[in-house]
């Protein structure tokens, strides 16, 4: 998985790997906008370089294997990478696509991924994703996973 | 394909923040069984030729997963990996020995782990699987003889009990301290 420096248009590779309790000191809400302790005894990740210890993006989630699916509880990459003013491109696609790809793992051709985000930004993700909408739940699945694991994994 | 370049009119924080926790346990049932509804009926329309590529996809996961875990274990993880590629591709076992040109007896028999796949059947593994995953994602050529060693010495390590004092008489300490 890559990151591309929206200036210099240089590539990255990152590695994608569980947060560490050292970790919780540095991941503040002011720079990845919330209290991440909450999520501690949930799976949560992070997004780095492999290069660098900075981290970049995170996310937590949680199984729900009766339903064969994986539940995305909170995502975000970090302050400087909101908006159009960010540094690197691709930090969410690639925390999305790394929780399908461990869907994947689980349950096959069953896996699904979901996401409830506010209705404002629906949109981005369905477009930007090719996520699904069943009422306010967006959602991937086989096809869609493959399609990320193509875009995003360079594996 | 998703076109990552898409020149959307972006929300400024609609990767920034996101908070997607269900409120309750019963908010997350009620969204699980809409949910499910409309993936079964999605789920319709998905062809075989795609099932299958998920399929071979959780394999190339699982077996990865294997080759990073060092923990020692006894399961028989060739032979299972084996038979979950096989029954994923084809409906009769034999169909399969018939395509890598052995027996059906040669598979069953290392399938069952009573005969060690020899290297001419390791090979014709590893040339069927590029096949099968070529279209599919990238599938490392070693992946098969890496799974078969791991196998191997995790099993040797974790039954040292049995073996070590056996070996153990038939080596002799040099203390390098007194060369």
């Amino acid at each position: 998985m890559v990151v591309t420096d929206k200036k210099t248009e240089l590539i990255y590779c990152v590695k994608i790997q569980p947060v560490e309790i050292d970790d919780f000191n540095r991941i503040t809400k002011k720079r990845y906008s919330f209290d991440w302790k909450e999520e501690k005894g949930q799976e949560l990740y992070k997004l780095q370089r492999l290069d660098s210890s900075e981290i970049l993006g995170l996310v937590s989630f949680e199984y729900i294997p009766e339903e064969w699916r994986i539940h995305i509880r909170l995502l975000t990459v970090s302050k400087e990478n909101k908006g159009s003013k960010k540094q690197y491109e691709n930090i969410a696609g690639n925390l999305i696509t790394y929780v399908s790809k461990l869907a994947i793992k689980e349950y096959a051709e069953l896996a699904c991924v979901s996401l409830k985000p506010k209705e404002s930004i629906a949109r981005h993700y369905m477009v930007k994703y090719g996520m699904n909408k069943t009422g306010k739940t967006l959602s991937v699945e086989l096809p869609e996973i493959l399609n990320l694991i193509k875009t995003y994994d360079h594996d | 394909m998703i076109d990552k370049n898409l020149n959307l009119v972006e929300v400024e924080d609609s990767e920034y923040g996101v908070d997607s926790r269900y409120e309750s346990k019963i908010n997350r049932m009620a969204d699980g069984e809409a949910l499910m509804e409309a993936r079964l009926r999605r789920m319709k329309n998905v062809s075989g030729e795609l099932i299958v590529k998920g399929k071979l996809l959780q394999l190339k996961f699982k077996m990865e997963e294997y080759l990073l875990d060092t923990d020692s274990d006894n399961e028989c993880k060739f032979t299972d990996f084996l038979s979950q590629y096989i029954d994923m591709l084809y409906d009769k076992r034999s169909h399969f020995s018939e395509d890598i040109d052995i027996t059906p007896v040669l598979l069953s028999q290392i399938l069952n782990n009573h005969r060690q796949p020899s290297e001419e059947f390791m090979l014709r593994l590893m040339v069927h699987s590029e096949n099968a995953f070529l279209n599919v994602c990238s599938f490392q050529k070693k992946s098969w003889y890496q799974i078969y060693y791991q196998e191997k010495i995790n099993k040797m390590m974790s039954n040292q009990g049995e073996w070590r004092s056996k070996v153990a008489k038939h080596v002799k300490m040099i203390n390098p301290s007194n060369l």
